[in-house]
């Protein structure tokens, strides 16, 4: 149990307990706009939101937020801070194995998705009620992939971003048009047709529909499912790459 | 190449685009000593060390560290090296308990008693980034040294120090040195090296232009001491016997002021001289040629 990846792991997780923007923007953020939008709309099923409760609708798309948020803004912001001050070339001459830290993020990556999505719900259903699980094996199944596919587009981003400040603001400037448009803004059914045609193919979107419309029963959202799939194999195996010590 | 070498290079290249870095450098250091590397910014000195840890693919050259190459082998050589980088940090959160933690290996020795050794048990719960500059460079020196290197390559380690924190960590190094540890310095501070290296390598332009112990570098180079003192009114033959003795290269005197310059010889010779006709100057001084200066004569050496 001293391996040196278990280590780093640790080490890793005690970084990011300890990091404000973390807390801020992977706990936090989610759930107070979760809780702002979702009672904006009402319980009462609209056709806006595929006449389903919105409210129910907005706490079935928060879990990618939170996705969303680690894979934009925490990771690159870690990796390009790590890179920045040399951190890392001090693992590797401390003789970490070379696949050490691109392990150790992907597990504190999941481990915090884990986290931040069941504290999103825990605070969920006392207040909207927690929408039943049409089809929970999908619905699993495209977290975990999204979970791992934005985990490694942060290592990605983190790696090729010169500094921690360039990763903030690029991330934040992925995040937030991410966000709006395909996870935690407005409903499709009410964007202009520009704007939807823009959101349709944004990761963000894609993993959302994968998770929310198995999850409220109005779709299987199959194509999605295939194409967040795609994208996590091809980002993966390039990120990997790029965070061996 | 000798087989007590802990490091040997031979024909070294390294280029970055089209600067050249390193060229044909040839190195060596022994089992035990501490070796400096020593050289103005940009002289090739960190490259070099890069190379030896494997953190760079050398352009050419063959590279050798503690019988391993390090560029097929780093992973079977890491764990024997004990490496301080230059601009190299760790998170401003991690404390120190927790670097120590994070970087110790089974067979490491005792982190605390090494924090204690280096009197940073009392900050042990200190974040990073509450650290002093000689604080950080002490606990890069515990973390170099947690899992009993038979090297340690420590690059540019008092940069940025105070004066009192320098002495501290040179006295940490010269506590490994005598304590058998092989110690690969790399510095552009002269005084470091000649303080604690048994043997300087001079870098310039990614050669190197000579290498030996700091004293016959300074003999070498900057062979050249020089003595002030004032007499007003010299006894006869007092000034003619000063300049007759055997290094002495002149003997200047401007009214009561005399300067005698020569090789460092002459330092206990004109003394001698001064005590024998018992004329012994209130205001006598003596300039000692430095590593410094013999630096200076080799790095504007224009070959």
């Amino acid at each position: 149990m001293n391996s040196p990846t278990i280590r780093l792991i640790k080490a890793e997780f005690t970084m990011m307990r300890r990091d404000p923007l973390v807390l801020t923007f992977v706990f936090a953020f989610p759930i107070v706009t979760m809780l702002i939008i979702g009672g904006a709309f009402g319980t009462t099923p609209d056709r806006a939101f595929d006449f389903t409760n919105p409210s129910h609708w907005y706490v079935a798309s928060y879990l990618t937020v939170v996705i969303g948020a680690i894979g934009l803004v925490m990771v690159p912001v870690h990796l390009a801070s790590y890179r920045e001050r040399g951190v890392l070339r001090r693992f590797a001459v401390a003789g970490f194995p070379r696949w050490s830290f691109a392990i150790a993020e992907l597990v504190v990556g999941l481990v915090t998705t884990a986290l931040a999505c069941g504290l999103l719900l825990a605070v969920a259903t006392p207040v909207y009620g927690l929408p039943s699980l049409q089809n929970p094996l999908r619905v699993v199944t495209a977290l975990v992939i999204g979970a791992v596919c934005f985990v490694a587009l942060g290592v990605l981003l983190g790696s090729v971003l010169p500094s921690a400040r360039s990763a903030q603001a690029v991330g934040l400037l992925l995040f937030f048009p991410s966000f709006l448009l395909g996870a935690g803004g407005p409903p499709p059914h009410v964007m202009g047709s520009a704007v939807h045609e823009v959101a349709r193919p944004l990761p963000l979107t894609l993993l959302t529909d994968a998770v929310r419309e198995p999850w409220l029963g109005i779709g299987t959202a199959t194509v999605q499912l295939i194409a967040i799939t795609a994208l996590t194999i091809v980002v993966t195996a390039v990120a990997a790459r790029r965070a061996v010590l | 190449m000798s087989t007590n070498d802990v490091v040997t290079v031979r024909g070294l290249r390294k280029a970055y685009g089209n600067r050249v870095a390193v060229e044909d450098l040839d190195l060596d250091v022994p089992a035990g000593e501490i070796v400096g590397l020593i050289g103005a910014n940009g002289a090739g000195k960190t490259t070099t060390v890069e190379c030896i840890q494997g953190l760079r693919t050398p352009d050419a050259g063959h590279l050798r560290v503690l019988g391993f190459d390090p560029v097929t082998q780093a992973s079977q050589l890491r764990p024997h090296v004990g490496s301080q980088l230059q601009d190299s940090a760790l998170p401003d959160r991690l404390r120190v308990a927790e670097a120590v933690e994070l970087f110790h290996t089974r067979h490491g020795t005792d982190g605390a008693q090494l924090l204690e050794q280096f009197g940073l048990a009392p900050r042990k719960g200190s974040a990073f980034g509450t650290l002093s500059g000689g604080e950080r460079q002490r606990l890069f020196l515990v973390l170099a040294l947690l899992n009993r290197p038979r090297l340690v390559i420590l690059d540019e380690l008092t940069q940025g120090l105070d004066p009192a924190a320098r002495r501290d960590v040179w006295a940490a190094v010269r506590q490994l040195h005598e304590e058998g540890t092989t110690v690969l310095l790399v510095t552009h501070e002269t005084d470091e090296a000649e303080a604690l290296c048994d043997r300087v390598i001079v870098m310039r332009d990614g050669r190197v232009l000579d290498a030996g112990p700091p004293a016959d570098l300074v003999d070498r180079h900057s062979p050249v001491a020089t003595i002030r003192f004032t007499l007003p009114d010299p006894p006869d033959g007092l000034l003619d016997q000063v300049g007759r003795l055997a290094g002495v290269s002149a003997v200047d005197r401007h009214g009561p002021r005399v300067m005698v310059r020569g090789s460092r010889r002459i330092i206990a010779h004109v003394g001698a001289v001064l005590v024998g006709w018992d004329t012994v100057p209130d205001d006598l001084s003596v300039q000692v040629p430095t590593l410094e200066d013999a630096t200076i004569t080799l790095i504007g050496d224009p070959r």
